[in-house]
C-alpha cells in the first residue's frame, strides 16, 4: 500500500523541492553579466535586496497592496459570506459554483474585463463623459487605484467562500436567541456572528494576502510597466536582466513569506476550517 | 446589506462579462456604446497563429498532465487514506505543498534547473512540450490528493470487507466497490487538473518559449500592448471552455459539495 504513494512524492521532489533548494543556492551565488554567476557562497543578494532602494520599493509596494486589498476585500466579502451561508433556496448550489467559476476563468481573463472597463474608451469613462461628470477620459489604467480593483476581484471569491463555510456552522438559534433577549441586529453581528466566525476571517485574509502578494498578471498588465511588485520583479530578473542570483533572492524571499503565512494559517485554526 | 452583496458579486462578475460583451463590438477600438455587433472577431481571432497554437499548445499540455498527474494522485491519495503505515498526515501535506508555492517561484526554480539540465544533457527542456507538461503534474498531483482523499474519507470500508470476506480477489475488490466509491473525486480530481493546468499562467510564464506558447501566456503577451475585441473573443472562448467544463462534471458530480 505504502508503494503507492512512491511515485507521487519522487514527482514533487524532483519538481518542486529539488528546484527549490537549487534556487536557495543560486541566491547564494553572486551575479556576473559575462559568466552568468560566479560560484560563492554569501548573503551579498539578500542584504542588497534589504538595502537598495529599488528593491525596497518592490518589496514595500507589494507588501502595501497586499495589506489593503485584505482588509478591502474583507469587508466587501463579509456580507456577501453572511448572504451565501445563510441563503436557504435551491439556488445555493448554483450560487457557490457561480462563486468558484471566475477562479477558474483565470486572472489573465479577467484582466483583460477591467482594460475594457477602464480604458480611455472603455464603458467606465465613457459613461461619466455622456451623463457630463467629466469633460475629458480620466486616466483610469495604469494607476494603483486599478491593480487594488483587479486584485479585489481576483480574491474575492476565496475570501467569501472561506468565511462563509464557517459562518454556516454557526446554528442560527444563537442568533435567534441574541434577537429573543432583545439584542439588535448590530449587536447580535458584533457579538454573536463576528466573533464566532473569527476563524474564517483569520483563514480566509491569510489565504487572500498570501494571493495579493503574489499577484503577477493583474499587477503587469492593470499597473503597467512602471508598477512593480514581487512577481513581476522576479520574472523580469530572469528574462530582462539574466541575473540568476538576484532572481533566486527574490523568488526566495517571497516564498519564505508565503510559507510563513500559510503554515500559521494551518497551525493557527483547526483543520476544518482549512481552505480548498 | 443586500447593496453590499451585489456590490461583493459585481465587482466579481464585471470583468467576465466585460470581456464576453466587448468581444462582440464591430469597431477595433473598443468604446461604449459599440456602433454595431458582430461574429467577426471570433473568426479573427483564430486565423491569428498564436492564439490558435496558445489554444493547442494548453489544451494539449492540460490532457496529458491530467492524464499523467490524476491516477498517479489517486494512488497516493488512496494509499494515504486506506494505508497502516506511519507518517500519512506528513505525506499527504508534502503532496499539497505544491498549491502553497507561488507559481512564479516554482516557475524560477524549473526554469533554472531545466536550463542547466539542458546543458548537461544537450537537449531542449525548456519550451518543449515535455518541460511544460512536467510542470503542470505539479498542479494535477496535489487538486487529486486533496479531492480524492476527501471522497474516501467519508466512507465506511463495510462494503470492501463484506466482498473480501464474499471471496472476492484484493483486485475484484478494487475494480467493483473501491475504485466506483472514489469515481466522484477522481472526475472532479480530473476537471480541476485540467482546468488549472489549462488557465494557468505563472508556473508557465519562464517555461515557454518562442514557437511554444500557452493559450494564457499568448494574450498576457497580446495584452500588454493592446485590448481589443480580438482578444475577447480569445478570452470569451476561455470562459466557455471552462464553464462548459464545470457543467458537464457539475452532471456527474455536485461540484458545491467535492470543493
Amino acid at each position: 500500500m505504502a508503494l503507492l504513494v512512491v511515485p507521487a512524492c519522487l514527482l514533487v521532489l524532483a519538481l518542486l523541492v529539488g528546484p527549490m533548494v537549487l534556487m536557495f543556492r543560486i541566491s547564494l551565488e553572486q551575479f556576473s553579466p559575462t559568466e552568468l554567476m560566479i560560484a560563492t557562497v554569501s548573503p551579498d543578494n539578500y542584504v542588497r535586496a534589504a538595502t537598495d532602494p529599488y528593491y525596497q520599493e518592490v518589496i514595500l509596494s507589494t507588501l502595501g497592496v497586499a495589506l489593503l486589498c485584505t482588509a478591502l476585500t474583507l469587508v466587501i466579502a463579509y456580507p456577501a459570506a453572511y448572504w451565501l451561508a445563510r441563503l436557504q433556496s435551491g439556488w445555493k448550489s448554483l450560487v457557490v459554483i457561480a462563486t468558484m467559476f471566475p477562479l477558474l476563468v483565470g486572472n489573465v481573463v479577467r484582466a483583460a474585463g477591467w482594460m475594457a472597463l477602464f480604458d480611455r474608451g472603455g464603458l467606465v469613462n465613457q459613461t461619466l463623459l455622456a451623463i457630463g461628470v467629466i469633460r475629458e477620459p480620466l486616466a483610469l489604467m495604469y494607476t494603483p487605484k486599478a491593480v487594488v480593483l483587479g486584485i479585489i476581484a481576483v480574491v474575492l471569491p476565496y475570501m467569501i467562500l472561506t468565511i462563509s463555510a464557517v459562518i454556516e456552522s454557526i446554528p442560527r438559534d444563537l442568533e435567534d436567541a441574541a434577537s429573543n433577549l432583545g439584542a439588535s441586529a448590530m449587536r447580535t453581528f458584533w457579538r454573536v456572528i463576528l466573533p464566532l466566525s473569527a476563524p474564517g476571517v483569520a483563514a480566509g485574509s491569510i489565504l487572500v494576502f498570501v494571493l495579493c502578494m503574489n499577484t503577477y498578471a493583474t499587477a503587469v498588465l492593470l499597473g503597467g510597466p512602471r508598477f512593480k511588485m514581487m512577481a513581476p520583479a522576479v520574472f523580469d530578473q530572469f528574462v530582462r536582466g539574466n541575473n540568476w542570483p538576484m532572481g533566486a533572492t527574490l523568488a526566495f524571499m517571497l516564498l519564505a513569506v508565503t510559507m510563513t503565512f500559510t503554515v500559521l494559517g494551518s497551525v493557527v485554526f483547526a483543520r476544518r476550517y482549512r481552505v480548498r | 446589506m443586500r447593496a453590499l452583496v451585489a456590490l461583493a458579486y459585481l465587482i466579481i462578475f464585471a470583468p467576465v462579462l466585460m470581456v464576453a460583451v466587448t468581444s462582440f463590438f464591430a469597431q477595433e477600438i473598443i468604446s461604449f456604446p459599440p456602433p454595431a455587433l458582430t461574429l467577426h472577431w471570433y473568426a479573427n481571432a483564430w486565423d491569428k497563429p498564436e492564439f490558435l497554437r496558445g489554444l493547442v499548445t494548453s489544451f494539449q499540455i492540460a490532457l496529458i498532465a491530467a492524464a499523467i498527474g490524476v491516477p498517479i494522485g489517486t494512488a497516493a491519495a488512496l494509499a494515504i487514506v486506506r494505508g497502516e503505515f506511519k507518517g500519512r498526515g506528513a505525506l499527504s501535506t508534502f503532496l499539497l505543498a505544491p498549491l502553497a508555492v507561488p507559481g512564479v517561484v516554482a516557475g524560477s526554480g524549473l526554469y533554472m534547473l531545466y536550463v542547466l539540465a539542458e546543458d548537461f544533457f544537450d537537449r531542449d527542456i525548456k519550451a518543449t512540450v515535455q518541460g511544460l507538461v512536467a510542470a503542470h503534474i505539479l498542479l494535477a498531483i496535489p487538486w487529486t490528493v486533496r479531492l480524492v482523499v476527501a471522497s474516501l474519507q467519508g466512507l465506511d470500508r463495510a462494503a470492501e470487507e463484506a466482498a473480501a470476506n464474499l471471496g472476492a480477489s484484493p483486485f475484484t475488490v478494487f475494480r467493483r466497490i473501491t475504485l466506483p466509491m472514489m469515481r466522484s473525486g477522481i472526475v472532479a480530481a480530473t476537471m480541476f487538473s485540467f482546468i488549472q493546468s489549462f488557465e494557468n499562467l505563472d508556473l508557465s510564464l519562464l517555461l515557454v518559449g518562442p514557437g511554444r506558447t500557452t493559450l494564457p501566456v499568448a494574450m498576457l503577451n497580446y495584452l500588454q500592448f493592446r485590448i481589443d475585441p480580438t482578444l475577447s473573443a480569445v478570452a470569451t472562448v476561455q470562459i466557455l471552455l471552462v464553464g462548459v467544463l464545470m457543467a458537464t462534471t457539475d452532471r456527474f458530480v455536485k461540484l458545491s459539495r467535492v470543493v
